[in-house]
């Protein structure tokens, strides 16, 4: 006789007779052959979602897979793969299979496991037929035996009841019964980090903000804003980086309520909304200051430099002339059609800073003047002065990712619960030993027998040890 | 990092010796040679053990932070788990296979290019200790080897990938047994082996101690890049492969609650997950893109 005695498997062809609609579809659903199909289609089908690029640019498809191929790829969804309707419906299929049949099994394990304890006598020969199983004859009277083999199942912490009829002594001992629930406990686990991710899909985001130090950012869904105070990078001695920080402060109705330091692996946590250290950069639509110096534009020599703040209005020393720092671009270029001055990238290719020029306190001009190419459009018109853009001083900014994911704890318990189920089921076995005494002439005649859930190996040896024990002298 | 390659050559040496002692046992069945086999073993896990420590000691951190030092480790974990399973069951001849599995990994991990070998600082996104294990190792000056949710990770991850590793050797040697049982011949050295169902028993008890270890490794991960990254789950390709042999030996595990998928069909799915953990190990590192390219 193998190990596996399932009550509730036992019942199963009985209820396949007469079957309505409603009973064919909960039939359909309480099968582990489904569970093993939507098991390997799943993996399967994530193979496909690896090897095809998620989330790619058209363009991507088109040179990769050509016209034909692409046009598949997206009518099915293929780029966004694990995201498509049907992906969730197979992903449906899985928790509805484990939904039907946790309640299809769960309840009658419960009554058949924790309930019945044989209260009476049972068979002896089935204990014959039990995968592990041993007949001996002991010298000792029946009661001293009885008490001795109680002892041992005892001590190894066996539960024992026992129950006594004129042909002998029955025994029954068990223990590990709640390693059954094991898998119930899998499937419970599995559905609660169903619902977390669920409920971080549907009510989460993931955002991203690029805040220059100074500057505040907004927080969707939240009556809170968040500042950069601060962003530096730490190095290691060869140079090498070692880490990226921002120091961060909430702001409540105005209020500073919390600062904190954050880095790459360590995000701001406020009101269910962490706020990571995703990127950084120097801005590149704005400076802290530049330096403008004035030249004389036969002798082209310098005269003068001064350090303009961003937004300041300052007067150039020595000089008839004021200048306000109103822009500045990284990597200057001009749209002829709309006549508007953009960065073409953020990266610090062509620098050009924008100024309003007084003279005697009246505006004069709103020159560009080139880092790289000091002197190409003359910034006073109709004077022998010109200005030459001579140094800035950069801004950092941070690139923070926001993200808020309401299902996430419940992800994390139903991980933890799992990890119990895991160890019920993987590491605590039901064993159950029946174990009948009978007098005869000379000496006692003890039958033992065992089943275990699985792990035939363990079980065996203990038994075995245990028929020495009860066979050895020594009294316990 | 001499000390270390030093270790890790001895170590690669003794894996192969032991190989050929297992397989000389279990070709000659004379005890001495099993003997012999079983002490290569042991001295091998302490050489191992030392290229570990090594490489902690050259790199300052704890030692799972690129393919081969992780290639180290699982050949750690396979080979304390094997020594475990030998001490139980007695069935040396299962060293053969799992030996040889052993020597091909460190084939493999000597074969990688050096950059995948040096041991480097920890660039931002590998950096993430545990406060609370800085804050107890700083009391004794070790700091710098506390580890965090990536350490926890990689190693949880490298023992299920270990005990899975155990269970593709035993699921060869059924397949052999089992094709020997049925026709009668004895192939190779099948009549060493025991009995098919002890092999298969065995088998399931490495995949019951995999499973568990890799839904931590996989639940590390997400805790990790929840931290990093601000999402536990995002479906880049080595994430995916993890869920894929995931997917697998729970396949595996429910095929053998339903009737007669116990045996031959089990050890076709062991393989196969094997194969899917190869995948996740080197094909998505070397084949497909993704965030996970250190290791
Ligand atoms: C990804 C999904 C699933 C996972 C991770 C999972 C996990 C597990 C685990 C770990 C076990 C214990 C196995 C063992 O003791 O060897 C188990 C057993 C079992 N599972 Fe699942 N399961 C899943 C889905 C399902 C579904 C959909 C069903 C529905 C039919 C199901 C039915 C069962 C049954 C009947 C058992 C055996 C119960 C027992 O022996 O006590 N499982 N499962």
């Amino acid at each position: 006789m193998r190990a596996k005695v399932n009550k509730a498997a036992v019942s199963e062809p009985a209820r396949k007779k007469k079957k309505t609609i409603p009973a064919k579809i909960w039939s359909f659903f309480n099968s582990l052959k489904l569970t093993l199909g939507v098991l390997l289609t799943l993996a399967i089908v994530s193979i496909i979602g690896t090897i095809i690029e998620q989330n790619k640019p058209i363009e991507d498809y088109l040179s990769s897979y050509g016209p034909g191929w692409t046009k598949v790829i997206l009518s099915m969804g293929l780029d966004n793969m694990f995201h498509t309707w049907w992906f969730n419906a197979i992903a449906g299929l899985l928790t509805v299979n484990i939904i039907v049949c946790t309640l299809e099994r769960f309840p009658p394990k419960w009554k058949s496991l924790l309930n019945q304890v044989p209260r009476g006598k049972f068979s002896p020969r089935m204990i014959d037929n039990c995968s592990h199983n041993q007949t001996m004859h002991l010298t000792g009277g029946l009661d001293a035996t009885a008490e001795k083999v109680v002892g041992i199942f005892k001590r190894k912490k066996y539960k024992v009841v026992s129950h006594k009829e004129d042909d002998g002594l029955y025994l029954y001992a068990w223990k590990g019964t709640i390693g059954r629930f094991g898998s119930d406990v899998v499937h419970i686990s599995l559905l609660l980090i169903l619902i977390g991710a669920i409920i971080g899909g549907v009510y989460g985001y993931k955002d991203f903000r690029l805040v220059y130090e100074g500057g505040t950012m907004q927080v969707p869904d939240a009556d809170f804003k968040v500042r950069l105070d601060k962003f530096w990078i730490d190095y290691y001695e060869n140079g090498q980086i070692r880490q990226y920080n921002s120091l961060l402060t909430v702001m409540e109705d105005g209020k500073e309520v919390l600062q904190k330091q954050i880095w790459v692996n360590e995000p701001l946590y406020y009101k269910g909304i962490r706020f990571y250290q995703s990127s950084y950069g120097t801005a590149w639509d704005k400076v802290e200051s530049a330096s403008i110096g004035i030249v004389r534009k036969d002798t082209k020599s310098l005269d003068s430099t001064a350090t303009i703040k961003w937004g300041e209005k300052k007067r150039l020393p020595g000089s008839e002339y004021s200048v306000k720092l109103i822009g500045y671009t990284s990597d200057f270029a001009f749209d002829e059609r709309t006549r508007q001055v953009f960065s073409q990238s953020a990266d610090p290719k062509n620098q050009a800073v924008n100024l309003e020029v007084y003279r005697n306190g009246k505006l004069i001009s709103t020159p560009w003047l080139f880092l790289k190419y000091p002197g190409i459009f003359p910034a006073i018109p109709d004077s022998e002065d010109d200005l030459v853009f001579a140094g800035y001083t950069g801004i950092m900014y941070s690139g923070i990712s926001l993200n808020k994911g309401p299902g996430t704890n419940l992800v994390w318990t139903g991980s933890v619960i799992m990890g119990l189920g895991f160890i019920l089921a993987f590491f605590i076995f039901h064993r159950r030993v029946w174990i009948y005494l009978r007098e005869t002439d000379k000496s006692t005649e003890i039958k033992v027998g065992g089943l275990i859930n699985k792990n035939q190996f363990a079980f065996e040896n203990e038994l075995k040890n245990i028929v020495k024990e009860i066979k050895s002298d020594k009294s316990t | 990092m001499i000390l270390s390659f030093v270790f890790f050559s001895f170590s690669f040496a003794f894996y192969i010796l032991s190989t050929l002692f297992y397989l000389g046992n279990a070709v000659f069945k004379k005890r001495w040679l099993g003997q012999i086999a079983t002490t290569l073993a042991i001295v091998a896990l302490f050489s191992t053990t030392m290229i570990l420590i090594a490489r902690a000691g050259e790199s300052g951190h704890a030692p799972f932070s690129n393919l081969y030092e992780s290639m180290v480790l699982f050949v750690w974990a396979l080979n304390i788990g094997y020594l475990l399973m030998e001490y139980r069951h007695k069935y040396k001849v299962m060293g053969v296979f799992v030996m040889t599995v052993a020597s091909v990994a460190m084939l493999s991990a000597s074969m990688l290019p050096f950059r995948y070998k040096s041991s480097g600082q920890l660039n931002p996104a590998l950096q993430s200790k545990w406060h609370w294990m800085v804050g107890l190792f700083s009391k004794v000056g070790l700091e710098k080897y506390a580890i965090g949710w990536l350490d926890f990770h990689v190693f949880t991850t490298f023992i299920g990938y270990a005990a899975f590793a155990i269970a593709f050797a035993l699921s060869v040697m059924y397949l052999i047994k089992n094709v020997s049982e049925m026709k009668g011949k004895k192939y190779f050295i099948a009549g060493s082996f025991p009995d098919s169902r002890s092999i298969d028993e065995i088998s399931y008890r490495a995949i019951a101690w995999g499973f568990p270890f890799l839904t931590i490794g996989i639940v590390s991960g997400a805790m990790w890049a929840n931290y990093a990254w601000g999402s536990y789950w995002s479906w880049d390709p080595k994430e995916t492969w993890s869920l894929i042999t995931w997917f697998i030996y729970a396949a595996y595990l429910h095929a053998r609650v339903t009737r007669g998928w116990r045996g031959r069909k089990a050890a076709y799915i062991s393989i196969g997950g094997f194969l899917a953990v190869v995948f996740l190990y080197w094909g998505v590192s070397f084949v497909l893109p993704g965030l996970h390219a250190y290791s």
